[in-house]
């Protein structure tokens, strides 16, 4: 879905009381059709006991919106996810400028990363 | 200012003043341990087979058999000491002690390499004449190999 | 007003764990703080590519040392969601238990830490000697003080007897018994009243606008309790979660006190309503490979943690992801810090019992 209605839906998330429970990324390794690979994100909200997703899957270099305006608490959440995977988030909160974790490898998750570990591992074997 | 004899900490400081330390002088007295305590794993190579199912299924890595050689090692610094290995055997030859580990750095050990741990090989006798296994024995625990 | 920037962190004597707050100040008040973690940063999700599923339970519980069980009971129980195992009703029941135990075991290292925070080391002695007692209990059921290394996939490696569960429920209601005069301490001393008493208020507004999660949305009168959700035989005890409306340190403070009664009765319910069947089962046999993905959520002492793994199929897991309390409540002690005083900073940061090698991972 487009950043407008995207954003959109997060308002009406936060509007009807629900919680951020957690923003969580995931590699998916570069494949047919997907050079470098693509990031599987999803913002998981939670209001008693009850936990909703909103899924998107998004190509390297992409945006993605930050969700700062209705969940003040994504800036730590979207800065592991620029930092460790490399999705491009504008427009958050507190930038931390990739200085939350200091990892020797720059962004150690992203789908290229990633498969490079496991080529090497399997070389080795 | 409060008043001191109301302040509920001051009954009890007046108590530990004369009641006996709540520390032990360790190691002058030690704790005795509990009977299920995990610690160092101790290794029986006579009743070995050397079949592999806890070198395949330690999480860490740390044991290492050889069946041609008849010979086992741990690498106690790299033992997490989480028991898999002594639920697995089916021969019993692994067991939990509470000895405090003979854990040892090999000589050759740099900063930075993955594997400083001494290796604490464990040699069968030999089934048949066969060939003294690898390694050095560590002290105490090695069988005499011929 | 001329400003001071104060680094502190990331080693100082009152933080437990590495955390850096550059602090900006005008005189003693702290104006702004920007914080900078990642001094414990292991990388250990990406273990996941070199460490099998069956195995990996192990690296789980070693992310931190508080909430160690916690860690491996949220792995276990996801990876059985994911493969569809269903544990013997004797090992869930075993786990509330040891969970409450970790619960107890860490509030009372916290108020210990807390107590050394504000100056009260007698009272971190107390504390400490306390928690001794629980410590006592998972070295003689799990084999390890802190590290238990009891859960596996299918269920639990180890059981334990009725009567060492009687035991079990005598010895901490003497605990508790025992702490009731250091929890008086706690709630009534006027000088620890005078150092957390209206320090560092968490409004309800600004705890639902932080998303807070655990005693520090607790103690801002928020109901939220993952405990609530009824999972994990949680549904069978009598449980209704310590709330607070004052928001400060000192209700903080409370909340975690009460919460170490609450566990000591809710284990006691546990060893009354668990099936008195010694010798039943307390693991499966798990077979095959995972495939699927799952959300799993626990409360830990800190708060609410949730646990997604992904599986395609292989021995090596996709994915595994632990967002931990503190991770969720570092934004709430962001917004605390900022407009106190410099001497307050230490207790906001301890308020929110920061276990920042769950965050970094």
């Amino acid at each position: 879905m487009d950043g407008a209605t995207f954003l959109a839906r997060v308002a009406e998330y936060r509007a009807d009381g629900w919680r951020l429970a957690i923003i969580n990324t995931t590699s998916i390794l570069p494949a047919e059709g997907m050079e470098h690979g693509a990031f599987d994100i999803s913002w998981s909200f939670a209001r008693d006991g009850a936990l909703e997703h909103l899924r998107e899957q998004v190509l390297p270099g992409e945006e993605v919106p930050s969700i700062s305006a209705s969940f003040g608490a994504a800036f730590l959440y979207e800065n592991e996810m620029r930092e460790l995977f490399g999705v491009n988030v504008t427009g958050m909160a507190l930038d931390l400028k990739g200085q939350l974790y200091k990892t020797a490898t720059i962004v150690p998750f992203a789908p290229s990363a990633i498969r490079a570990r496991l080529d090497a591992m399997a070389k080795k074997a | 200012m409060a008043n001191p004899f109301s302040l509920p900490m001051v009954g009890r400081s007046l108590r530990n003043l004369v009641s006996r330390p709540a520390t032990r002088r360790y190691p002058g007295e030690a704790r005795p341990h509990f009977a299920g305590t995990r610690g160092t794993i101790e290794f029986d190579v006579d009743t070995c087979v050397f079949c592999g199912l806890c070198v395949r299924r330690c999480p860490t890595v740390a044991l290492a058999c050889s069946r041609e050689d008849r010979s086992f090692a741990i690498e106690q610094l790299r033992c997490i000491a989480c028991g898999v290995c002594v639920d697995l055997c089916n021969k019993d030859s692994l067991h939990m002690s509470m000895e405090t580990p003979r854990v040892q750095i090999h000589a050759g050990a740099a900063p930075g390499d993955p594997r400083p741990g001494h290796q604490e090989w464990h040699q069968a006798q030999p089934a048949a004449g066969g060939p003294p296994g690898p390694g050095d024995p560590a002290g105490g625990v090695a069988a005499a190999a011929t | 007003m001329k400003r001071t920037v104060v680094p502190m962190g990331p080693q100082h004597p009152v933080l437990p764990e590495p955390l850096v707050l550059d602090l900006v100040l005008e005189d003693e008040k702290v104006v702004d703080a920007i914080p900078t973690i990642g001094y414990v940063h292991r990388g250990l999700e990406a273990l996941v590519e070199r460490v099998e599923y069956t195995e990996f339970g192990y690296v789980v519980e070693r992310i931190c040392g508080i909430c160690s069980f916690m860690h491996g009971m949220g792995y276990a129980v996801a990876m059985e969601k994911i493969m569809a195992v269903e544990v013997p009703e004797r090992a869930s029941w075993l786990r509330l238990i040891w969970a409450e135990m970790s619960r107890i075991h860490s509030h009372l290292l916290w108020l210990g830490l807390g107590a050394d925070a504000f100056g009260f080391e007698n009272l971190f002695m107390h504390c400490w000697r306390t928690r001794e007692a629980v410590l006592d209990i998972f070295e003689k059921t799990t084999g390890g003080r802190i590290i238990f290394s009891v859960n596996k996939i299918g269920g639990v490696r180890r059981d334990m007897a009725d009567t060492e569960l009687a035991a079990i429920v005598d010895t901490l209601q003497q605990l508790g018994a025992g702490f009731a005069e250091t929890a008086r301490i706690f709630e009534t001393d006027p000088s620890i009243r005078h150092r957390l008493a209206g320090v560092g208020v968490l409004s309800r507004e600004d705890a639902h606008a932080v998303d807070a999660v655990g005693p520090m949305a607790r103690a801002s009168g928020i109901r939220l309790d993952t405990r609530l959700t009824g999972t994990h035989l949680y549904d069978r005890l009598e449980f209704e979660p310590v709330l607070e409306t004052a928001g400060d340190c000192l209700a903080r403070v409370v909340v975690r006190v009460r919460e170490i009664g609450q566990s000591i009765d809710l284990i006691r319910q546990a060893v009354e309503r668990m099936p008195k069947a010694e010798g039943a089962p307390i693991e499966v046999k798990v077979r095959g490979l995972p495939t699927g993905e799952t959300f799993e959520r626990l409360e830990q002492p800190r708060g609410e943690v949730i646990y997604y793994i992904k599986a395609n199929g292989t021995k090596y897991l996709e994915r595994f992801r632990a967002r931990t309390p503190t991770f969720a409540n570092i934004p709430a002690m962001i917004r605390l810090v900022k407009g106190c005083d410099l001497a307050d900073v230490p207790n906001i940061i301890m308020t929110i019992d920061p276990c920042i090698s769950c965050t970094e991972r």
